[in-house]
């Protein structure tokens, strides 16, 4: 008979208390036992990386397919049809990939909440809202499914249900176990998900209200001079006929009263949430939204050089994108081989059946992002403001499409519902008390991997830009190549739109009348481009594409991206008409600076006129000390940039006060730093004068040594006497890719690097972004094309995996790994082999 | 009955349902080691035929190349802990449940003396 004693009672409660808390965990402790099992739970995921010899089944395989995975973990694709070897693409890094997979395309699809909880709402309502999932949805229903286009997209489909079928619960991703959810089914609408989120990444930059708040602080004449006009120095990607950058450093119009239509706008327009803001940015303070935007917009850089200008008489091509680096890396290596087909190489982005950067036999190629203005709004005037169904458009009232949009937890319960209004033009979103309607490229593309997959038949680089220039059509992108026959070329390809009478896309435009729509895009003609240039070099850094004086039709540039890198590759590829793979690896990692060149001699000079003048500041005679030792080149070692950069962020903080609203103690927005190149040659501008300061009138010396003052002091309270502590740059700016949860263990440590703000290496790992060079790549069009690249992060997603951060170290130095590219599996030597994997039906 | 053997073949248990069970087979392997001992000392072969099968089970991950001391450390981090935390709870969680179980259910159903 039982006895239940108080000992059986408390034993029992131990036992099943812990099983509980092992098995469904409690509040925010998670299943733990489930966890730690050693036989089940996340330890498992430490044990069976890539083993040397594997095969598998892919049901829609038409052929064998042999995949070679070499020294560094590269997978060697070797296929008989392109179909098989899109399908052994999806098989390969699912295998590696597979919760990034998921990740990315519900982030395009708006579905995050399902996989890693609520706190992913804002985010999944910002997707739905700018009409990302309808769009994706769109295109499949209206998609020729006996077409090449769903045949990519459902082989690649295919190789990853595959991989994902044939796991066990013991088998799957570390990020699955803790979110204690299992993967979906892959579908080929998600890649068109995924494409969409390259869009927000890349084309979503919504400025219209940046104007308006300029003009509603400052006046029509002075706003427009700073975000409506193009850039005071220009160096454009597609070549002036120049050898050197043109420069119009004209005094820009003091600040004026403010315009009274731009005040009432910025009131109707209201609360920082809505199409005109970033869902991620609401919740930051307004002081610091300007700050997380620069720190963004670090984009990214490539170059091409002629046979003249190499020392071997090759072409050369580098590229280095620059975007969140993140752990594992957006960027995956593959090598696919079709004889007669492909041969193709380089970083495919997990979801994208393709190879997105990268190489065949023939040429190479790599892409920048144009910043282009591809997003417009209208005011809408709806016959309902609270439950709209109508709105007005030339005199008559139109139906809108309503989209009832229903947000789901993890379990799969509803946790929100809204609706999405759509015009002609595309979504519709309420922003403070108006209804604005928005166009946008990315919400009409699509066909982008069809221009990849004709591109890669091409043996020229005229070619394949001439198959992307048919298909590819957001987010644009500068897309340069070169080949083995010695050509480069360089286009900014995707669509451009026209505004109506030649108009700008930087205002919220009357949306009552057709004629305020856009009329069309730019022809390829009209792209920005450039092939076989006469000065034997093209580079692009998200510079203007064009010269506006060349080419006066409005194609717009996001503010947020300096001159200042486009500046630097086109002085240190003017200098060197003998140009090396191995100079232009030390191009990426290139710690001299344009920006610091300009603007920190400014400072010295500024500070010396002060100390002429009386000025006794100990602060400033230090300060003035180290930045006139300082070399101004952001080597990891060195101890003055840190000074320079807290000395800018001083500068910008006392020069910018005009931008600050009553009431409000931080600018709302911050013109281009550029902009300093003017006012530095202007010392008397009104700008200088700091309206704060009742009974001073600041000129450019005091105001610049007021700042330099103001950051010293400050650094010594946060890093002490650089005399006895000197403010070496790589402990205080080091890169940091973190993992794709933010979660602190699966995280890459602080890795210092040359390179800073405004180099060709602008790396930062700040609280609010971590962006930099996320894949680097240089290649030599020799007859057999030499590849070298390396990227931050390793091939597998699996941090238990020693491939999950094996080429940090070589990124973080500058270096490159050199890329196999065997022709057939024979091809790789048996000691260059890591593992084998043969696919089958 | 000598204590050892006892030891052992609850140890045995616990590999085998823990491997088989994760979370769920350390708790079916306590409840089935208190319905065969049915005496004192249900609780301490329990919990610490659980703790050793885990420890075995982890160093057979270390065996097959896992690197369990870095892992430890990466999760540690995750959940703000040390790496030594994160071991301890391993093999304290299964021993917790079999040795509560296992306890338990002895002295419910202890045999007469």
């Amino acid at each position: 008979m039982a006895r239940l004693t108080p000992v059986a009672v408390l034993s029992l409660a131990a036992g099943l208390g812990a099983t509980w808390l092992g098995v469904r965990g409690v509040g925010a402790v998670p299943p733990l036992g489930a966890l730690l099992s050693p036989a089940v739970g996340l330890w498992i995921n430490t044990t069976g990386d890539l083993p040397a010899e594997a095969s598998a089944k892919i049901p829609g395989l038409t052929d064998g397919v042999e995949i070679r995975y070499d020294a560094r973990s590269v997978p060697h694709i070797f296929a008989k049809t392109d179909l098989d070897a899109v399908r052994a693409l999806g098989y390969v890094v699912a295998r590696d990939r597979l919760f990034q997979l998921e990740l990315q395309s519900r982030a395009g699809e708006g579905t995050l909440t399902e996989l890693v909880g609520d706190v992913a709402l804002p985010a999944d309502q910002e997707t739905r809202h700018l009409g990302m999932p309808r769009a994706a949805e769109a295109h499949m229903t209206a998609m020729d499914t006996t077409g090449m286009l769903y045949g990519i997209l459902r082989a690649y489909a295919e190789g990853i249900n595959a991989y994902r079928s044939s796991l066990s619960t013991a088998q799957l991703p570390v990020e699955y176990k803790l979110l204690q959810k299992t993967p979906r089914e892959w579908l080929p609408v998600h890649s068109m998900h995924l494409l969409n989120r390259m869009g927000y990444t890349l084309a979503h930059s919504p400025l219209e209200l940046d104007l308006l708040q300029a003009r509603a602080l400052v006046g029509d004449s002075a706003a427009r001079a700073f975000w409506d006009t193009s850039s005071p120095v220009q160096e454009p990607i597609q070549p002036a006929p120049r050898t050197s950058p043109r420069e119009a450093l004209a005094a820009l119009p003091a600040p004026g009263a403010p315009d009274s239509a731009a005040v009432r706008a910025v009131a109707a327009l209201g609360t920082h949430t809505g199409p005109l803001f970033w869902a991620r940015d609401a919740a930051l303070p307004a002081g610091q939204r300007a700050d997380v935007q620069q720190e963004r917009a670090f984009a990214s850089n490539n170059w091409a050089v002629s046979p003249s200008r190499s020392a071997n008489g090759l072409a050369l091509l580098a590229g280095d994108p620059h975007l969140e680096l993140t752990l594992p890396s957006i960027w995956y290596e593959v090598h696919l081989v079709v004889p007669g087909v492909m041969d193709v190489g380089g970083v495919t982005i997990p979801g994208l059946p393709g190879v997105t950067i990268g190489y065949t036999r023939s040429f190479a190629w790599s892409f920048t992002n144009t910043g282009a203005d591809v997003m417009d709004f209208w005011r809408e005037t709806v016959n309902d403001v609270a439950r709209p169904t109508t709105y007005e458009l030339d005199g008559a009232q139109q139906p809108l499409e309503a989209r009832v949009e229903q947000y789901r937890n993890k379990a799969g319960q509803v946790i929100a519902t809204d609706t999405v209004y759509f015009t002609h033009r595309g979504p519709m979103q309420k922003q403070g008390s108006e209804w604005l309607s928005m166009r946008w490229t990315v919400l009409e593309a699509g066909t982008e991997l069809l221009g990849f997959y004709q591109g890669l038949r091409s043996a020229t680089a005229e070619g394949f830009l001439d198959s992307l220039a048919t298909y590819y059509k957001a987010p644009a992108q500068n897309m340069i190549v070169a080949d083995t026959a010695g050509t480069i070329a360089i286009r900014s390809t995707g669509l451009h739109p026209i505004r109506a009478n030649r108009g700008r896309g930087t205002e919220i435009l009357d949306g009552r009348t057709r004629a305020n729509d856009w009329m069309g895009f730019r022809s390829v003609a009209q792209y920005p481009q450039s092939v076989r240039p006469a000065q034997g070099y093209l580079a692009s850094a998200n510079q203007e594409p064009i010269d506006p004086q060349l080419d006066s039709l409005y194609l717009g540039t996001d503010p947020h991206y300096e001159i200042w890198r486009g500046l630097q590759i086109n002085r240190l590829l003017r200098a060197d008409s003998s140009m090396t793979t191995d100079k232009m690896r030390q191009f990426h990692t290139n710690p001299g600076s344009v920006r610091a060149d300009r603007l920190a001699p400014a400072l010295v000079a500024a500070a010396k006129a002060r100390i002429a003048q009386g000025d006794t500041s100990r602060s400033l005679a230090s300060a003035e000390a180290i930045l006139s030792k300082w070399d101004r080149r952001y080597t990891r070692d060195n101890t003055g940039a840190r000074l320079f950069e807290t000395t800018l962020g001083r500068v910008v903080t006392l020069l910018w006060d005009e931008f600050i609203p009553a009431g409000k103690d931080a600018a709302v927005v911050r013109p281009s730093e550029s902009r300093l190149l003017q006012l530095v040659a202007d010392s008397g501008s009104t700008w200088w004068d700091d309206r704060r300061t009742a009974g001073v009138r600041e000129d450019r010396d005091m105001l610049l040594s007021r700042a330099l003052v103001a950051a010293y002091d400050t650094l010594v309270v946060d890093f002490g006497d650089p005399a006895k502590t000197p403010w070496t740059w790589g402990t205080v700016s080091p890169a940091k890719p973190r993992h794709v949860l933010r979660l602190d263990g699966f995280s890459a440590p602080d890795t210092p690097i040359d390179g800073g703000r405004g180099t060709l290496n602008p790396s930062v790992g700040s609280r609010f972004a971590n962006f930099g060079a996320s894949w680097r790549m240089v290649v030599e069009m020799a007859a057999q094309p030499r590849i070298m690249g390396v990227y931050p992060g390793g091939q597998s997603g699996n941090p238990a995996s020693p491939r999950y951060l094996d080429r940090l170290a070589m990124w973080g130095n500058g270096q490159l790994d050199s890329v196999r590219t065997p022709r057939t599996p024979a091809d790789l030597s048996p000691r260059d082999i890591r593992a084998t994997l043969l696919l089958t039906r | 009955m000598s204590k050892t053997p006892l030891f052992i073949t609850a140890l045995v248990l616990q590999v085998a349902a823990q491997a088989l069970g994760g979370v769920w087979g350390a708790a079916v392997g306590g409840l089935l080691i208190g319905l065969a001992l049915r005496q004192k000392g249900a609780f301490r072969i329990g919990f610490g035929a659980a703790a050793v099968a885990a420890a075995l089970l982890l160093a057979m991950v270390a065996i097959r190349g896992g690197n369990v001391p870095a892992f430890a450390g990466m999760l540690g981090a995750n959940f703000k802990v040390p790496a030594s935390v994160i071991l301890l709870m391993t093999l304290l969680l299964p021993a917790l449940q079999a040795g509560g179980i296992a306890g338990g259910v002895a002295r419910l159903l202890r045999r007469s003396a």
